[in-house]
């Protein structure tokens, strides 16, 4: 399906240089190299150590080209094409070149290629066919890694929880510690030593076990770096693979499935490189993520609780019930009375045939995506919803001059656009500003990090706004209407209620008016957030009185792979009114009974005024940001369904479990975050009797006579025509005032508490990929240094983790980023129940933290 | 804590006078060996929280040279170059020597402590090879008997 590209002016005028490579003449932007030049027409110079979206370093010599005039052999990959050259990638001294440059790297080499797990695809393996010799002259016994027994070749030296290490292998491109430093930003692996003994490890008493940790597997051109995932399972010359589109981030990485051609079972995930959104790297999550696929705790048939206990029953009986009950509540208290909350990792086809079933079927409104958020508004175009709805690209930061992360812990929501800050920090210079309540790992390249008191959001934007009129950043006439719509206010007390300096707020002042290109993104706290909209508000104010819309982008992140589909699809319990208005166009009508959003639909159960509530892939039992609350409700419905690949604390409660296909087993479209529909195809057969969304959707409008809404065919045409809708709602013309409103206290209870997901998962379903439990372990509380010294806590000790109305007992683990009292709990652990602390009406949690004394 | 105060005011005044901080790297590692007489992780993690740097980048230029010695010595860290000069003219054998003579093999410490012998990599003295450094000074144009005659002076003085 089309992939939108983005097209983007060119900025400044590139000269251009034309030199002749075999005799081929060609043309590329000046600051190119003669590798680059060559591989733009197609001829292939053989590299190990050159790694396209890394800085050049020329270790191996491998790309040995002969340069005219110039007396010695060149590497092309650290060598700029100039004008007038004349190379050549093949002659007889670039063989003998090769040649010697394959018998070096073979001289301690073990060449052990029958057990070698890259055998097969090994950059060594085939250039020492291509290249190489077929005998050594090395007399000398080869240095071996292996302290403990020198007479194998075996080095597997656990360096992570996946990695293993061969260091007999290792050629020493340095690509993985290169990437590790440069592109990740970690610095858990390093290259000791010297000479013969040079060798790769992980950091001095440390593990390799970052969150982009698996790329350094994948790039590692022979078979020193192997993960357990793949190793010693199967060869890859007996696997076949599946383009696919990643199923765990929003921003859809482009990636490759292997699976075993006689088997149902997939094997690994590695990157398909698109520059436009991965640049080929993929973070852990990704990578290891498919594991649920094949999962022995995958839910393979319907259950029907009778009894009191959930047992298994035929898809007919389980569809058979569903419709009943359906109709059944229909007919006696109205469809309004019905529910349906779905995932938003659920592909376009499943979420659309949902909200038709619920709207053309069932005739209720009362749909919904966002199960992790409180206290939505009732409304869908509000401020903060058009907001989200603006138009992002990932690949804009590359050459934004200033990025500015606001709310977001961008390693935790969103591992790509963390990568891309990164990436325009090292290669153009690029000023990024952080802005969040508690500090984030994103920060350190950051030229400031702004931590603000916990749940002051509008304030700090205020703050910069008010700073650039005082300061006159921004013409007269603009400040005077910004003053006269807002008003005037204390920058000195704006700063002082945020908790944070007045220069700070000059200094971002300053760079969003000094900016050219400005990324301005907004993450999950302040969607999260039950003051979303105030916020909002105070960023349109900023984004007009910057203009920074003129200058770049001003976006919301959106998280999860389809959030921006299921947007687009409408979704929600009022979508915006350029949808229903095609809606009604594609359906000739739309329901027009009260509609209810999740917040409504749990409160509503609870008071028996909805009875049944249908969950296709949400899990609102761990993510509700209240679990007692969403417990309630859930415990208080007549009749509720669940589907789900696992069980899950949701499906406990169900009447109704069907078992969900993973997107790995059936061709689906998803929207990522920036707008591009991308499809992933069907690797595997779907496992056990599971169904895919939409085919459950179907096969229930079937019982209620309506196949014909539901023709697949339609159906396409239908979403391609929703997702066509290209206008973005405005933003406010004008200036708003800002007003949110304040927690109550509670007494004693004085940390603040953030939902937040380890880095190695996304929420929901990763935690049964063993490798991603692997990497995080237990569930853990993060708290900083010095709060745990003054509760006098060691890592791994359990903390007790009271609100007030709930309490958990959890370890901790003492942060080295975090320099404020606050506390973070990740939401993926069903062992650890962490919203259980959470009050929906907050806005932010307050707990009270005391050791364990056992 | 390994480093005592005064080498951390040491490390701190050195980091100060480059513009980048990684340039001080090696001035902190040799503080922090002329401190304690050999380096370890523990000391690449001090040393990277004093001057606020990665300590894998500090452990990576710390076992690059191999004058650092990685473990505890003995009193006198005996390193005989193996490097081609000095193997032309018998480096080997210098090594062999004094490990007969002391009755240890290379990479190991005489049971007094007084002694740890291994072969470095070329100390740049090859005009007058075969060489050893001890401690810190340069030993030149070595024969057994003046092999003999430091050992003796070394034994005398300790
Ligand atoms: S481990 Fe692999 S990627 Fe790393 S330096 Fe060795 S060969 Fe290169
Ligand atoms: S690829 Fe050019 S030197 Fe390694
Ligand atoms: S080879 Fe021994 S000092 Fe140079």
């Amino acid at each position: 399906m089309a992939q939108e590209t983005n097209e983007k002016a060119a900025a400044t005028p590139v000269t251009m240089v034309t030199l002749t490579i075999d005799g081929q003449s060609v043309t590329v932007p000046k600051g190119k190299t003669v590798l680059e030049a060559a591989r733009s027409v197609g001829i292939d110079i053989p590299t190990f150590c050159h790694h396209p979206k890394l800085k050049s370093v020329g270790s191996c010599r491998i790309c040995y080209v002969e340069i005219e005039k110039m007396p010695k052999l060149q590497v092309s990959c650290a060598t700029e094409a100039m004008d007038g050259m004349v190379v050549s990638t093949n002659s007889d001294q670039v063989k003998q070149g090769r040649r010697a440059v394959i018998e070096f790297i073979l001289l301690n080499h073990p060449l052990d290629c029958p057990t070698c797990d890259k055998g097969g695809e090994c950059d060594l393996q085939n250039l020492t066919f291509a290249h190489g010799t077929d005998d050594s002259r090395n007399d000398f016994q080869k240095t071996r890694f292996r302290e403990d027994d020198m007479s194998t070749t075996f080095d597997d030296k656990s360096i992570g929880p996946e990695i293993v290490l061969n260091r007999n292998r290792c050629i020493l491109c340095y690509k993985c510690v290169r990437s590790n430093k440069d592109a990740f930003g970690e610095y858990d692996l390093g290259v000791y030593e010297r000479g013969n003994i040079a060798q790769i490890d992980s950091a001095p008493g440390e593990q390799v076990d970052n969150p982009f940790s698996g790329n350094l597997v994948e790039i590692c051109p022979v078979g020193a770096l192997t993960n357990r995932d793949w190793r010693y399972k199967i060869r890859v010359w007996l696997t076949e693979t599946t383009p696919s589109v990643d199923n765990f981030q929003s921003s859809g990485s482009n990636i490759t499935f292997s699976k075993e051609r006689q088997k149902n079972k997939i094997y690994r995930v590695t990157s398909r490189p698109n520059d436009d959104i991965d640049d080929g790297w993929l973070p852990d999550i990704t990578r290891y993520g498919y594991q649920i696929v094949n999962s022995p705790d995958r839910l393979k048939k319907p259950l029907i609780k009778k009894g009191g206990t959930q047992v298994e029953v035929s898809w007919d009986e389980a569809l058979d019930t569903i419709a009943k009950r359906l109709a059944n509540i229909k007919d006696s208290k109205g469809s309004v009375c019905i529910g349906g909350l779905a995932a938003p990792s659920l592909d376009n086809r499943s979420l659309y045939g949902f909200s038709k079933f619920f709207r053309k079927v069932l005739h209720s409104n009362n749909v919904d995506y966002r199960s992790d958020c409180r206290m939505l508004p009732s409304s869908s175009d509000t401020i903060c919803s058009r907001l989200a709805m603006q138009p992002f690209s990932i690949s804009d930061l590359d050459d934004s001059d200033v990025i500015v992360v606001f709310g977001s812990d961008l390693i935790r929501e969103h591992h790509n656009e963390y990568l891309r800050m990164r990436k325009a920090f090292n290669f153009n210079g690029a000023r990024l500003f952080s802005i969040t309540p508690y500090a984030v790992k994103a920060a350190d390249i950051a030229e400031l990090e702004v931590v603000h008191r916990p749940g002051k959001e509008e304030f700090v934007l205020q703050a910069v706004c008010q700073a650039a009129v005082e300061d006159r950043l921004v013409d007269d006439q603009t400040a005077g209407r910004f003053r006269e719509q807002v008003g005037n206010v204390d920058l000195t007390e704006l700063c002082r209620s945020a908790g944070i300096s007045t220069d700070s707020v000059k200094q971002i002042a300053r760079a969003l008016a000094s900016g050219k290109k400005i990324s301005f993104v907004v993450g999950e706290i302040v969607t999260r957030s039950r003051e979303r909209e105030p916020i909002a508000a105070a960023i349109c104010n900023l984004n007009k009185l910057f203009g920074l819309h003129d200058k770049g982008q001003v976006a919301i992140l959106a998280r999860y792979a389809n959030s921006k589909g299921a947007q687009k699809l409408g979704v929600v319990p009022v979508p915006h009114k350029m949808l229903v208005d095609k809606m009604n166009v594609l359906w000739s009508e739309t329901p027009s009974c009260e509609a209810h959003n999740t917040d409504a639909m749990l409160a509503l159960l609870k008071k028996e005024e909805i009875d049944s509530l249908f969950v296709l892939g949400a899990n609102p039992m761990m993510v509700y940001p209240d679990l007692q609350f969403a417990r309630e409700g859930l415990e208080r419905a007549d009749f509720l369904v669940a589907c789900d690949l696992f069980e899950t604390e949701t499906t406990q409660l169900a009447d109704v479990v069907l078992p969900l296909c993973s997107w790995a087993e059936y061709d689906g479209d998803y929207v990522n975050l920036e707008g591009r529909n991308q499809t992933a195809r069907a690797a595997i057969k779907p496992i056990g009797e599971s169904r895919t969304g939409f085919d459950i959707m179907a096969a229930l409008a079937a019982r209620f006579e309506a196949s014909d809404l539901f023709e697949v065919d339609a159906i396409e045409s239908e979403i391609s025509q929703m997702l066509a809708i290209a206008d973005t709602p405005a933003l406010p013309q004008e200036y708003t005032q800002v007003r949110a409103s304040e927690d109550k206290e509670k007494d004693g209870f004085d940390i603040p508490l953030y939902l937040c997901d380890d880095p190695h998962h996304s929420g929901h379903l990763t935690e049964k990929s063993p490798s991603l439990a692997e990497f995080s372990g237990e569930a853990y509380a993060e708290i900083s240094f010095d709060l745990a010294n003054r509760l006098k806590l060691r890592n791994g000790e359990s903390v007790r983790v009271e609100s007030p109305v709930g309490k958990i007992i959890i370890p901790v683990k003492i942060s080295e980023i975090l320099n404020t009292d606050v506390v973070l709990l990740p939401r993926n652990f069903s062992s650890t129940p962490t919203t259980a602390l959470m009050m929906r009406k907050r806005r932010v949690d307050m707990v009270k933290l005391s050791k364990v004394d056992d | 804590m390994i480093l005592t105060e005064e080498s951390i005011q040491k490390i701190k005044e050195k980091a100060a006078r480059y513009p980048h901080r990684k340039s001080a790297i090696l001035p902190a590692l040799t503080v922090a060996y002329r401190q304690v007489g050999h380096l370890n992780d523990e000391i690449y993690r001090e040393i990277g929280r004093v001057i606020n740097i990665p300590p894998v980048e500090i452990a990576e230029a710390a076992t690059f040279y191999t004058m650092f010695p990685k473990k505890p010595v003995g009193k006198y860290l005996l390193q005989v170059c193996h490097n081609l000069s000095c193997a032309l003219v018998g480096a080997d054998s210098m090594i062999t020597y004094l490990e007969d003579k002391l009755g240890i093999k290379k990479g190991e410490t005489t049971d007094d402590g007084l002694f740890t012998l291994i072969s470095v990599e070329c100390l740049g003295s090859c005009a007058t090879a075969p060489m050893i450094q001890i401690n810190h000074d340069f030993h030149e144009n070595l024969t057994r008997e003046k092999l003999d005659k430091l050992l003796e002076e070394l034994r005398a003085k300790a």
